[in-house]
């Protein structure tokens, strides 16, 4: 599965903790932004870290959404 | 979208709600979604409502949760103006204040919760809770610079009205009755760091305060303490607490004191959900009922409910957490505090540039970050792998410190 991370940016309210997660895939900026990829696990665990539930997983595969 | 389905009814327009109806849109839920809202207000976050609104940095639109074409793009429909009333579980049938009622395949209950008011500031035009935007707008409105504002509780709704309004140059005075806020659950020494971040932005914090009576005709013009002292007043802001706004359910098989579900937000009836501040959901760690009041609890619960009528498993719940904004600062919170038997503070609590890690057992158990996201987030991450059941204990319980310094 490769998750593809889309980041609401109303919802995000820039607590940063996906950019210590994966810092590769986010960075912060007036809000959180997708700079580039990470593994799904840590995709994962940033997306279920975010205190806004501010970023959405999409299975690339299927479409699906799998977060939240 | 079939027209002989009922589809889920959402009684309430707050966190829960809103999150309960994007999650099952986005994940191809397509009965019909209805979300029945007592104010006469598309659903907002009300967290800005202490820290923008309240000062006149905001309006009410910048607090929606989305504009109203979002509501039509996605075929949710909105039911402003209307609460829910009762409920009859047997024949699915949500009853509302305007004698209408809604059938449902699947119903929500995100009714949330109700500032608790205290007596001796009833009828007072100027004495109010903020917990809606009627009320933010009502504060924003009374506040000016010079003015002189006491807020009643030092929670961290009362907390950042003091720093929103503070910022203002409103002169204000904090009337708390405990010795030192918060300390039951975040310990004496960040209760009193709380108490000197406020004393030292200049507002007057008065623990350990009885606030006996008011002095005034239809406006709040003193509060009247034990010991005689009298604090004058403009406008007065209660911050003391919420209870869950679930009488409306008497009758149904419900608690009205707090709705109970399990971990998914199912409660004992069927059909039947609920989330957010109204509810009491099942906590595996503590094993007990909890009701948490957080805005991230009422978010997650929202989608869990979600997933669940969708028939699919919702993750695990997420440790308890929190966060405010005052004075420029982010303070963050995570975990179970309650009960920790230490607590390790590192960092310049006097510089503003902290965080605590509290430990029960020699084991990471909640922490509290002030101005440190990088150290909150990789505390979270440690009290959430540690605190699973049916982890090993580990001999490495030092906090992160010193590989996540900047």
């Amino acid at each position: 599965m490769t998750l593809i991370p889309t980041i609401d940016e109303y919802g995000c309210s820039a607590h940063g903790d996906c950019v210590a997660i994966a810092p590769t895939a986010f960075a912060l900026e007036e809000t959180a932004v997708v700079i580039g990829a990470a593994t799904d696990e840590e995709l994962i665990a940033a997306a279920e870290a975010c205190p806004a539930l501010a970023i959405t997983l999409t299975d690339a595969g299927t479409g699906q959404v799998v977060f939240p | 979208m079939s027209a002989d389905r009922s589809g889920v009814v959402i009684a309430g327009g707050g966190l829960a709600a809103q999150r309960c109806a994007e999650t099952l849109r986005k994940r191809g839920y397509e009965d019909p979604v209805r979300i029945v809202c007592a104010e006469a207000e598309s659903p907002y976050d009300r967290s800005p409502l202490s820290k923008r609104v309240a000062a006149g940095a905001a309006d009410g639109e910048s607090v929606r949760f989305r504009d109203r074409g979002w509501y039509d793009d996605n075929a949710v429909e909105l039911l402003l103006g209307r609460a829910a009333s009762g409920l009859d579980p047997a024949a699915r049938r949500l009853d509302l204040d305007d004698g209408t009622a809604l059938g449902y395949d699947d119903l929500l209950i995100a009714t949330g919760a109700a500032p608790r008011s205290l007596p001796m500031l009833a009828g007072y035009k100027n004495a109010f809770p903020l917990r809606t935007l009627a009320d933010a707008r009502r504060l924003s409105g009374e506040l000016r610079a010079g003015s002189r504002l006491a807020v009643v509780g030092a929670g961290f709704i009362g907390q950042e009205v003091a720093a929103t309004a503070r910022a203002e140059g409103v002169e204000v005075t904090i009337v708390e009755a405990l010795d030192l806020p918060l300390a039951g659950l975040l310990g004496a020494d960040v209760g009193r760091w709380i108490v000197d971040l406020h004393l030292d932005e200049g507002v007057r914090v008065l623990t350990g305060a009885k606030l006996e009576s008011a002095v005034g005709n239809d406006r709040v013009e003193q509060l009247a303490l034990g010991g005689d002292e009298r604090i004058g007043c403009d406008v007065v802001v209660v911050g003391v607490g919420v209870a869950p706004a679930a009488g409306w359910v008497a009758g149904s098989g419900l608690d009205p004191a707090g709705i109970k579900t399990d971990a998914a937000g199912r409660t004992g009836v069927a059909h039947v959900y609920a989330a957010g501040d109204v509810s009491r959901p099942f906590d595996a760690r503590r094993g007990e009922h909890v009701r948490t009041e957080h805005w991230d609890a009422a978010s997650r619960q929202g989608v869990a409910v979600a997933v669940a009528i969708l028939g699919e498993t919702p993750r695990a719940p997420a440790l308890p957490s929190f966060w405010s904004d005052q004075y420029g600062l982010r303070i963050q919170y995570v975990g179970h505090a309650e009960g920790a038997d230490e607590a390790k503070i590192s960092g310049d609590p006097g510089a503003r540039d902290f965080h605590v890690l509290y430990q029960r057992c020699g084991r990471p158990v909640a922490a509290l970050a002030v101005a440190r996201p990088r150290e909150f987030a990789a505390m979270r991450l440690l009290i959430g792998s540690d605190g699973e059941p049916d982890s090993e204990p580990t001999d490495t319980d030092e906090p992160p410190t010193k590989e996540m310094s900047r």
